[in-house]
Protein backbone atom coordinates (compact mmCIF):
# COMPACT_ATOMS: atom_id res chain seq x y z
CA UNK A 1 0.00 0.00 0.00
CA UNK A 2 1.38 3.14 -0.75
CA UNK A 3 1.74 5.91 2.15
CA UNK A 4 -0.50 8.82 0.99
CA UNK A 5 -2.86 11.69 3.02
CA UNK A 6 -5.50 9.97 4.47
CA UNK A 7 -8.27 12.72 6.24
CA UNK A 8 -9.01 12.57 9.75
CA UNK A 9 -9.20 14.70 12.41
CA UNK A 10 -6.36 13.55 14.67
CA UNK A 11 -3.74 15.55 16.87
CA UNK A 12 -1.39 15.45 13.65
CA UNK A 13 -4.18 16.28 11.80
CA UNK A 14 -5.09 19.60 13.18
CA UNK A 15 -1.64 20.93 13.37
CA UNK A 16 -0.45 23.74 10.70
CA UNK A 17 1.95 21.91 8.02
CA UNK A 18 5.09 24.58 8.71
CA UNK A 19 4.90 22.99 12.53
CA UNK A 20 5.41 19.87 11.28
CA UNK A 21 7.75 20.22 8.43
CA UNK A 22 9.82 21.83 10.99
CA UNK A 23 9.59 19.80 13.37
CA UNK A 24 10.59 16.43 10.60
CA UNK A 25 13.63 18.77 9.77
CA UNK A 26 14.67 18.93 13.42
CA UNK A 27 14.26 15.29 14.21
CA UNK A 28 16.76 14.51 11.43
CA UNK A 29 19.45 16.66 12.88
CA UNK A 30 18.95 15.43 16.75
CA UNK A 31 18.97 11.37 14.54
CA UNK A 32 22.33 12.81 13.07
CA UNK A 33 23.92 14.16 16.39
CA UNK A 34 23.21 11.31 18.46
CA UNK A 35 23.49 8.35 16.91
CA UNK A 36 24.05 6.43 19.94
CA UNK A 37 22.12 3.71 21.70
CA UNK A 38 20.72 5.80 24.57
CA UNK A 39 19.96 8.97 21.79
CA UNK A 40 18.20 6.55 19.21
CA UNK A 41 15.80 4.92 22.30
CA UNK A 42 14.85 7.98 22.85
CA UNK A 43 14.02 9.50 19.37
CA UNK A 44 12.03 6.38 18.94
CA UNK A 45 9.79 7.45 21.15
CA UNK A 46 9.31 10.29 20.01
CA UNK A 47 9.31 9.11 16.05
CA UNK A 48 6.49 6.51 17.15
CA UNK A 49 4.44 8.91 19.40
CA UNK A 50 4.31 11.46 16.12
CA UNK A 51 3.59 8.36 13.88
CA UNK A 52 0.41 7.67 16.54
CA UNK A 53 -0.52 11.00 16.65
CA UNK A 54 -1.18 10.96 13.06
CA UNK A 55 -2.99 7.46 13.94
CA UNK A 56 -0.43 5.50 11.41
CA UNK A 57 0.75 2.42 11.84
CA UNK A 58 3.33 -0.01 10.61
CA UNK A 59 0.78 -0.37 7.12
CA UNK A 60 1.87 3.54 6.73
CA UNK A 61 5.71 1.95 6.29
CA UNK A 62 5.52 -0.59 4.17
CA UNK A 63 6.35 1.65 1.37
CA UNK A 64 10.16 2.03 2.29
CA UNK A 65 10.86 -1.84 2.77
CA UNK A 66 12.74 -1.73 -0.60
CA UNK A 67 15.79 0.20 1.36
CA UNK A 68 15.69 -2.37 3.75
CA UNK A 69 18.40 -4.67 1.96
CA UNK A 70 20.75 -1.37 2.00
CA UNK A 71 20.79 -1.06 5.76
CA UNK A 72 20.95 -5.10 6.22
CA UNK A 73 24.31 -4.99 4.25
CA UNK A 74 25.69 -2.11 5.01
CA UNK A 75 27.16 -2.99 8.22
CA UNK A 76 28.31 -6.46 6.79
CA UNK A 77 30.03 -3.72 4.40
CA UNK A 78 31.63 -1.61 7.18
CA UNK A 79 32.49 -4.38 9.75
CA UNK A 80 34.52 -6.63 6.96
CA UNK A 81 37.93 -5.86 6.50
CA UNK A 82 41.18 -7.03 4.22
CA UNK A 83 43.22 -8.79 6.49
CA UNK A 84 43.79 -8.96 10.18
CA UNK A 85 41.04 -8.79 12.04
CA UNK A 86 38.98 -9.22 9.15
CA UNK A 87 35.45 -8.07 10.95
CA UNK A 88 35.75 -5.00 13.10
CA UNK A 89 33.49 -5.18 15.12
CA UNK A 90 32.78 -1.43 16.30
CA UNK A 91 32.83 -0.29 12.54
CA UNK A 92 30.00 -2.70 11.97
CA UNK A 93 27.72 -1.09 15.28
CA UNK A 94 28.65 2.14 13.84
CA UNK A 95 26.52 1.61 10.57
CA UNK A 96 24.15 -0.42 12.23
CA UNK A 97 22.81 2.67 14.18
CA UNK A 98 23.16 4.69 11.24
CA UNK A 99 20.60 2.34 9.45
CA UNK A 100 18.35 2.04 12.52
CA UNK A 101 18.36 6.44 12.37
CA UNK A 102 17.10 6.22 8.64
CA UNK A 103 14.18 4.29 9.67
CA UNK A 104 13.36 6.31 12.23
CA UNK A 105 13.53 9.50 10.37
CA UNK A 106 11.31 7.48 7.61
CA UNK A 107 8.61 7.25 10.52
CA UNK A 108 8.51 10.86 11.24
CA UNK A 109 8.02 11.56 7.42
CA UNK A 110 5.51 9.24 7.36
CA UNK A 111 3.11 10.76 9.61
CA UNK A 112 3.55 14.17 8.01
CA UNK A 113 2.91 12.70 4.52
CA UNK A 114 -0.37 10.30 6.42
CA UNK A 115 -1.80 13.90 8.06
CA UNK A 116 -1.35 16.61 5.46
CA UNK A 117 -3.32 17.26 2.61
CA UNK A 118 -1.46 18.55 -0.60
CA UNK A 119 -2.88 22.17 -0.70
CA UNK A 120 -1.70 22.85 3.04
CA UNK A 121 1.82 21.41 2.00
CA UNK A 122 1.67 23.82 -1.05
CA UNK A 123 0.24 26.91 1.14
CA UNK A 124 3.97 26.31 3.25
CA UNK A 125 5.91 26.10 0.77
CA UNK A 126 4.77 29.40 -0.86
CA UNK A 127 4.41 30.55 2.62
CA UNK A 128 8.13 29.65 3.04
CA UNK A 129 9.46 30.54 -0.60
CA UNK A 130 7.83 34.21 -1.80
CA UNK A 131 7.71 35.54 -4.96
CA UNK A 132 7.75 33.78 -8.14
CA UNK A 133 10.06 30.93 -7.17
CA UNK A 134 7.52 30.09 -4.70
CA UNK A 135 4.54 30.42 -7.13
CA UNK A 136 6.44 28.06 -9.62
CA UNK A 137 6.95 25.65 -6.54
CA UNK A 138 3.12 25.36 -5.71
CA UNK A 139 1.66 24.79 -8.83
CA UNK A 140 4.15 22.15 -9.88
CA UNK A 141 4.19 20.18 -6.92
CA UNK A 142 0.17 20.27 -7.05
CA UNK A 143 0.30 19.46 -10.58
CA UNK A 144 2.62 16.65 -10.12
CA UNK A 145 0.14 15.17 -7.76
CA UNK A 146 -2.30 15.98 -10.25
CA UNK A 147 -0.37 13.87 -13.20
CA UNK A 148 1.53 11.39 -11.80
CA UNK A 149 -1.25 8.73 -11.76
CA UNK A 150 -1.77 9.73 -15.57
CA UNK A 151 1.19 9.39 -16.54
CA UNK A 152 2.18 5.94 -15.17
CA UNK A 153 -0.84 4.98 -16.71
CA UNK A 154 0.39 6.04 -20.14
CA UNK A 155 3.51 4.28 -19.10
CA UNK A 156 1.85 1.08 -18.49
CA UNK A 157 -0.14 1.18 -21.22
CA UNK A 158 2.80 1.39 -23.65
CA UNK A 159 4.59 -1.50 -21.67
CA UNK A 160 1.98 -3.62 -22.26
CA UNK A 161 1.48 -2.80 -26.10
CA UNK A 162 5.68 -3.53 -25.88
CA UNK A 163 4.92 -7.07 -24.55
CA UNK A 164 1.88 -7.35 -26.60
CA UNK A 165 4.40 -7.05 -29.43
CA UNK A 166 6.99 -9.71 -28.40
CA UNK A 167 8.75 -6.26 -26.84
CA UNK A 168 10.51 -8.63 -24.84
CA UNK A 169 12.29 -10.14 -26.75
CA UNK A 170 14.07 -7.02 -27.57
CA UNK A 171 17.57 -5.62 -25.94
CA UNK A 172 17.32 -3.50 -22.53
CA UNK A 173 18.08 -0.91 -24.25
CA UNK A 174 15.58 -0.79 -26.72
CA UNK A 175 12.62 -1.44 -24.32
CA UNK A 176 13.86 1.51 -22.38
CA UNK A 177 13.57 3.90 -25.46
CA UNK A 178 10.26 2.89 -26.46
CA UNK A 179 9.08 3.10 -22.72
CA UNK A 180 10.69 6.28 -22.77
CA UNK A 181 9.25 7.70 -26.33
CA UNK A 182 5.82 6.76 -25.33
CA UNK A 183 5.73 8.45 -21.83
CA UNK A 184 7.45 11.92 -23.59
CA UNK A 185 4.97 12.03 -26.38
CA UNK A 186 2.52 11.66 -23.51
CA UNK A 187 3.85 14.22 -21.24
CA UNK A 188 4.33 16.22 -23.87
CA UNK A 189 0.74 16.13 -25.40
CA UNK A 190 -0.35 16.61 -21.61
CA UNK A 191 1.57 19.84 -20.86
CA UNK A 192 0.73 21.67 -24.41
CA UNK A 193 -2.72 21.12 -23.51
CA UNK A 194 -2.71 21.93 -20.14
CA UNK A 195 -0.84 25.31 -21.22
CA UNK A 196 -3.26 26.32 -23.27
CA UNK A 197 -6.00 25.48 -20.85
CA UNK A 198 -4.37 27.67 -18.38
CA UNK A 199 -3.55 30.68 -20.01
CA UNK A 200 -7.79 30.08 -21.20
CA UNK A 201 -8.30 30.28 -17.67
CA UNK A 202 -6.80 33.06 -16.80
CA UNK A 203 -3.61 31.41 -15.30
CA UNK A 204 -1.94 33.77 -12.92
CA UNK A 205 1.05 34.00 -10.10
CA UNK A 206 -0.85 34.78 -7.12
CA UNK A 207 -3.99 32.52 -6.83
CA UNK A 208 -5.72 32.05 -3.09
CA UNK A 209 -4.49 29.33 -0.80
CA UNK A 210 -5.75 28.42 2.21
CA UNK A 211 -4.65 30.83 5.19
CA UNK A 212 -2.84 29.10 7.56
CA UNK A 213 -2.42 29.60 10.92
CA UNK A 214 -0.89 28.26 14.15
CA UNK A 215 -3.09 26.91 17.30
CA UNK A 216 -2.14 25.80 20.60
CA UNK A 217 -0.52 22.73 19.45
CA UNK A 218 1.44 24.23 16.70
CA UNK A 219 3.15 26.49 19.42
CA UNK A 220 3.88 23.16 20.99
CA UNK A 221 4.96 21.31 18.62
CA UNK A 222 7.59 23.84 17.30
CA UNK A 223 8.93 24.27 20.62
CA UNK A 224 9.59 20.86 20.43
CA UNK A 225 11.39 21.38 17.10
CA UNK A 226 13.27 24.06 18.32
CA UNK A 227 14.48 22.02 21.19
CA UNK A 228 15.59 19.03 19.30
CA UNK A 229 17.47 21.57 16.91
CA UNK A 230 19.19 23.03 20.43
CA UNK A 231 19.88 20.09 21.42
CA UNK A 232 21.35 18.94 17.91
CA UNK A 233 23.56 21.88 17.85
CA UNK A 234 25.07 21.41 21.19
CA UNK A 235 25.89 17.83 20.46
CA UNK A 236 27.84 19.18 17.23
CA UNK A 237 29.74 22.00 19.39
CA UNK B 1 -16.92 41.78 7.28
CA UNK B 2 -13.70 42.78 5.38
CA UNK B 3 -13.47 42.55 1.79
CA UNK B 4 -10.13 42.16 0.18
CA UNK B 5 -9.14 43.05 -3.32
CA UNK B 6 -6.19 42.20 -5.38
CA UNK B 7 -5.20 42.81 -8.95
CA UNK B 8 -4.51 39.04 -11.11
CA UNK B 9 -0.91 38.53 -12.50
CA UNK B 10 -1.37 36.99 -15.00
CA UNK B 11 1.61 34.02 -16.11
CA UNK B 12 2.44 34.73 -19.97
CA UNK B 13 1.64 32.61 -22.81
CA UNK B 14 5.35 31.05 -22.96
CA UNK B 15 5.78 30.95 -19.65
CA UNK B 16 2.40 28.89 -18.84
CA UNK B 17 3.64 26.35 -21.49
CA UNK B 18 7.35 26.24 -19.57
CA UNK B 19 5.63 25.61 -16.28
CA UNK B 20 3.24 23.07 -17.49
CA UNK B 21 6.17 21.22 -19.49
CA UNK B 22 8.67 20.75 -16.41
CA UNK B 23 5.61 19.88 -13.83
CA UNK B 24 5.04 17.08 -16.32
CA UNK B 25 8.26 16.75 -16.83
CA UNK B 26 8.78 16.07 -13.11
CA UNK B 27 5.62 14.33 -12.90
CA UNK B 28 7.38 12.05 -15.32
CA UNK B 29 10.18 11.28 -13.56
CA UNK B 30 7.95 10.28 -10.79
CA UNK B 31 6.27 7.83 -13.37
CA UNK B 32 9.63 6.31 -14.56
CA UNK B 33 10.10 5.71 -10.61
CA UNK B 34 7.77 2.60 -11.20
CA UNK B 35 9.40 1.12 -14.41
CA UNK B 36 11.39 -1.54 -13.04
CA UNK B 37 13.65 -4.20 -14.77
CA UNK B 38 15.45 -6.60 -12.69
CA UNK B 39 18.68 -6.66 -11.75
CA UNK B 40 20.75 -9.47 -12.21
CA UNK B 41 23.40 -8.50 -9.47
CA UNK B 42 21.58 -6.24 -6.78
CA UNK B 43 18.41 -6.56 -4.69
CA UNK B 44 16.92 -3.10 -5.82
CA UNK B 45 15.97 -3.07 -9.81
CA UNK B 46 17.07 -0.79 -12.39
CA UNK B 47 14.62 2.54 -12.89
CA UNK B 48 14.27 4.69 -15.20
CA UNK B 49 14.69 7.82 -13.37
CA UNK B 50 18.20 8.61 -14.36
CA UNK B 51 17.11 8.41 -17.86
CA UNK B 52 14.35 11.37 -17.12
CA UNK B 53 17.27 13.30 -15.50
CA UNK B 54 19.40 13.01 -19.26
CA UNK B 55 15.76 13.86 -21.59
CA UNK B 56 14.55 16.82 -18.95
CA UNK B 57 18.41 18.20 -19.40
CA UNK B 58 18.58 17.85 -23.12
CA UNK B 59 14.01 18.60 -23.97
CA UNK B 60 13.87 21.02 -21.43
CA UNK B 61 17.11 22.97 -21.33
CA UNK B 62 19.41 24.04 -18.09
CA UNK B 63 16.82 26.24 -17.10
CA UNK B 64 13.78 24.64 -16.79
CA UNK B 65 15.35 21.43 -16.98
CA UNK B 66 16.97 21.92 -13.39
CA UNK B 67 13.61 23.37 -12.52
CA UNK B 68 11.62 20.09 -13.38
CA UNK B 69 13.87 18.07 -11.61
CA UNK B 70 13.61 20.42 -8.28
CA UNK B 71 9.78 20.30 -8.80
CA UNK B 72 10.31 16.61 -8.29
CA UNK B 73 11.97 17.12 -5.45
CA UNK B 74 9.32 19.13 -3.54
CA UNK B 75 6.50 17.18 -4.28
CA UNK B 76 8.45 13.77 -3.47
CA UNK B 77 9.59 15.92 -0.29
CA UNK B 78 5.80 16.74 1.03
CA UNK B 79 4.41 13.24 -0.15
CA UNK B 80 3.90 12.50 -3.88
CA UNK B 81 5.01 8.94 -4.21
CA UNK B 82 7.59 9.52 -7.01
CA UNK B 83 10.77 8.11 -5.27
CA UNK B 84 12.28 4.72 -6.92
CA UNK B 85 9.48 2.24 -5.16
CA UNK B 86 6.91 4.53 -5.21
CA UNK B 87 8.05 6.21 -2.16
CA UNK B 88 7.73 10.00 -0.77
CA UNK B 89 8.24 11.91 2.70
CA UNK B 90 10.88 14.00 3.76
CA UNK B 91 12.39 11.24 5.31
CA UNK B 92 13.88 10.32 1.71
CA UNK B 93 15.31 13.39 1.34
CA UNK B 94 16.94 13.49 4.76
CA UNK B 95 18.27 10.13 5.92
CA UNK B 96 17.35 7.78 3.13
CA UNK B 97 21.00 6.15 2.04
CA UNK B 98 20.29 6.83 -1.92
CA UNK B 99 19.32 10.82 -0.67
CA UNK B 100 22.49 11.56 -2.33
CA UNK B 101 21.50 10.66 -5.97
CA UNK B 102 18.40 12.38 -5.27
CA UNK B 103 19.62 15.66 -4.89
CA UNK B 104 22.35 15.39 -7.26
CA UNK B 105 19.43 15.10 -10.27
CA UNK B 106 18.42 19.10 -10.38
CA UNK B 107 22.28 20.09 -10.81
CA UNK B 108 22.79 17.04 -13.50
CA UNK B 109 19.63 18.15 -15.66
CA UNK B 110 21.14 21.97 -15.55
CA UNK B 111 24.24 20.79 -16.19
CA UNK B 112 23.29 18.34 -19.42
CA UNK B 113 20.89 21.25 -20.55
CA UNK B 114 23.51 23.45 -20.08
CA UNK B 115 26.11 21.52 -22.45
CA UNK B 116 23.58 20.23 -24.87
CA UNK B 117 22.36 23.64 -25.50
CA UNK B 118 25.92 25.64 -25.18
CA UNK B 119 24.24 27.96 -22.99
CA UNK B 120 20.89 28.45 -21.07
CA UNK B 121 19.11 29.77 -24.75
CA UNK B 122 17.83 26.90 -26.32
CA UNK B 123 18.41 25.31 -30.05
CA UNK B 124 17.01 22.52 -32.05
CA UNK B 125 18.65 19.54 -30.57
CA UNK B 126 18.55 17.74 -33.95
CA UNK B 127 21.36 19.77 -34.70
CA UNK B 128 23.34 18.73 -31.56
CA UNK B 129 26.06 16.58 -32.44
CA UNK B 130 26.52 13.23 -30.57
CA UNK B 131 29.83 13.64 -28.89
CA UNK B 132 28.44 16.90 -26.99
CA UNK B 133 25.04 14.40 -26.45
CA UNK B 134 27.37 11.86 -25.02
CA UNK B 135 29.60 13.78 -23.59
CA UNK B 136 26.60 15.93 -21.49
CA UNK B 137 25.44 12.42 -20.11
CA UNK B 138 28.58 11.24 -18.86
CA UNK B 139 29.40 14.62 -17.05
CA UNK B 140 25.63 14.54 -15.79
CA UNK B 141 26.18 10.92 -14.87
CA UNK B 142 29.69 12.16 -12.93
CA UNK B 143 27.87 14.51 -10.93
CA UNK B 144 24.86 11.79 -9.95
CA UNK B 145 27.42 9.45 -8.97
CA UNK B 146 29.16 11.93 -7.07
CA UNK B 147 26.64 13.23 -4.66
CA UNK B 148 25.33 9.42 -4.79
CA UNK B 149 28.59 8.30 -3.60
CA UNK B 150 29.12 10.80 -1.15
CA UNK B 151 25.37 10.93 0.21
CA UNK B 152 25.72 7.20 0.78
CA UNK B 153 29.25 7.21 3.16
CA UNK B 154 28.00 9.83 5.28
CA UNK B 155 24.28 8.30 5.87
CA UNK B 156 25.53 4.89 6.87
CA UNK B 157 28.72 5.68 8.23
CA UNK B 158 31.20 4.27 5.38
CA UNK B 159 34.01 5.32 3.47
CA UNK B 160 34.01 6.21 0.30
CA UNK B 161 35.38 2.85 -1.21
CA UNK B 162 32.96 0.93 0.82
CA UNK B 163 30.06 3.22 -0.30
CA UNK B 164 31.02 2.86 -3.79
CA UNK B 165 31.05 -0.91 -3.69
CA UNK B 166 27.65 -1.38 -1.88
CA UNK B 167 25.43 1.60 -3.52
CA UNK B 168 26.90 2.33 -6.84
CA UNK B 169 29.07 -0.17 -8.89
CA UNK B 170 26.34 -2.60 -9.39
CA UNK B 171 24.40 0.53 -11.10
CA UNK B 172 26.90 2.03 -13.31
CA UNK B 173 27.03 -0.28 -16.26
CA UNK B 174 23.23 0.37 -16.79
CA UNK B 175 23.82 3.83 -16.99
CA UNK B 176 25.66 2.91 -20.20
CA UNK B 177 22.31 1.52 -21.48
CA UNK B 178 20.12 4.25 -20.24
CA UNK B 179 22.57 6.84 -22.55
CA UNK B 180 21.86 4.87 -25.43
CA UNK B 181 18.57 4.81 -24.82
CA UNK B 182 18.24 8.24 -24.49
CA UNK B 183 20.14 8.80 -27.79
CA UNK B 184 17.10 7.07 -29.24
CA UNK B 185 14.45 8.60 -28.25
CA UNK B 186 16.33 12.33 -29.22
CA UNK B 187 16.86 10.98 -32.60
CA UNK B 188 13.91 9.22 -32.86
CA UNK B 189 11.12 10.95 -35.35
CA UNK B 190 8.23 9.91 -32.71
CA UNK B 191 8.72 13.10 -30.60
CA UNK B 192 6.47 15.46 -31.68
CA UNK B 193 7.66 18.29 -29.38
CA UNK B 194 9.20 21.37 -30.25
Amino acid sequence: MTLAYVPGDSLAHRLDPRSKLLVQAAFAAAAYAYTTPRGLAALTVVAVGSLLSAEGGPRDLWGYRFAVPFLLVAPLVAGATLGEPWFRLDRARDTTLASYRVLLVLVVAAAYVRSTPVRDSRAAIQWAIPGKPGQFLGVGVALVFRFLPLLKRDLLATREAIHARAGGERPLRDRMRLVAVGGINRAFGRADRLGTALNARCFAWNPTLPRLSFGRGDYAVTAVGVGLFAVATMASI
Amino acid sequence: MSTRTESVDLVGDEAATNVARAALFAALVGAFAYVSFPHPFSASPITLQVLGVFLAGIFLGPVWGGGALVLYLAAGAIGAPVFSAGTGGLGVLLAEPTLGYLWSYPFAAALIGFVVHGGVTLRDIDTVGLPRLVGAMVAGTAVIYAFGVVGFAVVLELTLVEAFLTGALAFIPFEAVKMAAAVGVVRSDAIAAN
